[in-house]
């Protein structure tokens, strides 16, 4: 059982793992480059930045990294174990 | 009977503990409640000069809680208060783990319920909150009678139902081809189907007809493997929902509706097995944008890698096989050229209600008003035939048209639909639509406008009515939390209303980048339930200016058919922009423009 981001927590997130935090940044755009950045740092791979607010000190942030998109090999459903792969 | 010593530990949060023993004496135990200030030596003096069968520690978790925990256990057990008592400790983030931990024999948190401990001093398994309550189908068109109130509107509207029927009388198209060709190879024995399917395809768009004859499916779509169908089954017969809860803090509606359309129907099952156990009510399945585009739809259980879930029988079917049977399934009909076949599928696997707008169909989602009126009439007979209710979505308001030409148009496709044998359900928009926006009409608030809708449409018509679609659309932000809260009002505004149901979005719902998740519609669930907790029987208060903008409404509802009622038929007042024009920012869809033919049936 694998998927892009394969690991044993990681397979059984049905669609996808939203991160939320405050970013110390001096900049909307930094913060925006830091959000994307602690993605990877989290081995998220690339993230979408679903919301972010700039306040003069840092931004609220809250991030997404899809696991399972629709369509997609499901870890989770253990399909593969029964079926063998293909 | 047993006898249990309640210890509230904690000199503030005693409430549960009071709570827990009232509900003990209640069922006949005998019970001792203990002064929150004695000292641990103290409270260890008391339990061990009686037999009790239980000692019940009420205690909050704090820095250093944990270390005085465990030696009050040392010293109980020290007592030898263990040999004969069970010690039990509750409190908020307390977790079985940790209590056993600490030494006690069983711990309750924050989600445990009184009678779960209850039934644990009893020695039997809890009823309340341990399983799904038995759920049982609600109808939501039941006890409306359909009669217009308003004397010149039911005039208005018996003009302009005459009229379009009799427009649509000698028209078809190669939806209602198609349609019976589909009911034909439904009820025909195998041998003969592959004629009628043959004869099908030639009534379809290339891609679909490919699709289906060779496999070569429209990009990102392709068939559920056998497997995953398999699996998904095995997963659910598994599980069960462990914690059922219901929505409603007071009274029997409004029902609550979500959308599924993740594009995968194995993904949308699972999202819509979860939303069940938080309380939802209904399902709307929603269709891929292209589907709208092709003539003829594609067969097979499928699924598809972007927005929308295909409507095919299979797809339908499978979700409605593996929904509670007491929840409601709407399948969506009116976007594109398939209105009666995709009517005609749901109905056949087991659909509760369908969404036939002739108005926001052919303005506001693409369809050849002409095309749509002789569709979704038909659409509407076969609904009636499989006892079908359908809704009408009054999205027609986001392009910018008056909520009142949105109004007029949902009562003017009921009024055909009841005419038709079917029965409608009106479903006027709470939204911070574009029309409200330019003309300040909720600058001070969003109640007095939204509650406006309903009020006007209740002088009018005795039928139900149903706010979508989302609720609070156009107000909500991809921030979760602000998005989750204006759902959360919204839908309070709805109970105010009185309303049979809702539509209500997840907190993606501003968020257009990726599918939704199911973390973002269990928010959503979870706020409107806080916010129908908050409310209970208490309602919201509009301000004096709701009396103004009803009438206001009712008057351009009149003055709309009025002028809806000058033409030949319903297609026409549609293209002619009786009921929105480009001014407001809404034009006549294309899709099947001159596909309408003579009957020659």
């Amino acid at each position: 059982m694998r998927t892009e981001r394969s690991g044993p927590a990681l397979s059984r997130v049905l669609d996808a793992v939203d991160v939320e935090t405050y970013l110390v940044c001096s900049s909307a755009q930094e913060g925006r480059e830091l959000a994307r950045l602690l993605g990877r740092e989290l081995n998220l791979g690339d993230v979408d930045v679903m919301f972010e607010e700039f306040d003069g000190y840092g931004v609220r942030v809250r991030l997404r990294a899809m696991v399972h998109r629709p369509a997609a090999r499901y870890a989770w459903l253990g399909e593969v174990e029964k079926e063998g792969r293909g | 009977m047993k006898s249990i010593l309640c210890v509230p530990l904690d000199p503030v949060h005693d409430v549960g503990i009071k709570l827990i023993r009232s509900a003990l004496a209640q069922r006949g135990h005998r019970t001792e409640l203990l002064s929150p200030d004695l000292p641990a030596e103290e409270v260890v003096r008391r339990a061990a000069a009686e037999p009790w069968d239980y000692i019940m520690v009420s205690r909050t978790l704090g820095y250093g809680v944990a270390e005085i925990l465990a030696r009050f256990v040392d010293l109980l057990d020290a007592a030898g208060v263990r040999e004969r008592s069970k010690i039990v400790i509750g409190g908020k983030p307390v977790t079985s783990e940790l209590a056993a931990e600490l030494g006690f024999d069983r711990g309750f948190g924050e989600h445990s319920t009184v009678d779960e401990v209850v039934a644990y001093v009893e020695g039997r398994e809890a009823g309340a909150g341990a399983t799904a309550a038995a759920r049982t189908k609600p109808d939501v068109t039941a006890g409306f009678t359909y009669d217009v109130r308003h004397p010149r509107v039911a005039e208005l509207l018996s003009t302009i139902t005459e009229r379009t029927l009799a427009w649509a009388q000698a028209r078809t198209t190669p939806a209602l081809r198609r349609v019976r060709l589909r009911e034909a190879i439904l009820d025909a024995p195998e041998a003969e189907r592959n004629r009628l399917w043959q004869e099908y395809h030639t009534l379809c768009d290339g891609p679909i007809a490919e699709g289906n004859r060779d496999g070569s499916l429209p990009q990102g779509v392709r068939r559920v493997r056998e497997g995953e169908a398999r699996a998904l089954r095995a997963l659910l017969a598994e599980r069960r929902a462990v914690g059922a809860r219901g929505i409603r803090h007071a009274g029997a509606k409004p029902l609550m509706f979500k959308f599924l359309g993740s594009g995968c129907p194995v993904m949308d099952i699972v999202h819509a097995k979860v939303c069940e156990r938080y309380g939802l009510d209904g399902f709307l399945l929603i269709n891929p944008s292209w589907e709208a585009r092709y003539e003829g739809l594609l067969d097979g259980l499928l699924t598809h890698e972007n927005d929308g879930t295909i409507t095919s029988e299979q797809n339908i079917r499978l979700v409605r096989e593996l929904l509670d049977p007491a929840s409601l399934l709407t399948v969506r009909a009116h976007r594109g050229l398939n209105t009666p076949e995709t009517v005609l599928l749901a109905a056949r696997a087991g659909a509760d209600l369908t969404k036939i707008n002739l108005v926001y169909g052919s303005l506001g989602a693409g369809t050849d008003p002409e095309r749509l009126a002789v569709d979704g009439l038909e659409a509407m007979r076969i609904a009636a035939r499989h006892g079908m209710g359908f809704d009408i979505p009054g999205n027609d308001e986001l392009s910018g048209v008056p909520a009142w030409k949105s109004l007029a148009g949902q009562l003017a496709t009921a009024a055909i639909g009841c005419a038709l044998g079917a029965r409608p359900i009106l479903k006027p928009l709470f939204c911070y639509g574009p029309h409200i926006v330019l003309h300040g009409l909720m600058a001070d608030n969003f109640v007095d406008y939204n509650l406006a809708k309903v009020r006007s449409l209740r002088s009018l018509v005795d039928a139900p009515i149903w706010p979508g679609e989302p609720i609070a659309f156009m107000t909500q932000t991809e921030d979760r939390v602000q998005s989750a809260n204006a759902t959360s009002y919204h839908a309070a505004l709805a109970a105010t209303a009185g309303v049979e149901a809702i539509t209500v979005a997840s907190t993606d719902e501003a968020y257009s980048r990726g599918p939704i998740a199911l973390a973002s519609r269990i928010d959503s669930i979870r706020a409107v339930a806080d916010a129908y907790r908050f409310m209970g029987g208490a309602q919201l208060q509009p301000t004096a200016g709701v009396d103004g903008f009803t009438q206001r409404i009712t008057d351009g509802i009149v003055t709309t058919l009025e002028e809806v009622a000058r033409h030949e038929s319903l297609p026409q007042a549609i293209l002619a922009g009786a009921l929105g024009n480009a001014e407001d920012g809404a034009y006549p869809g294309t899709f099947g423009r001159g596909s309408v033919t003579a009957d020659g049936r």
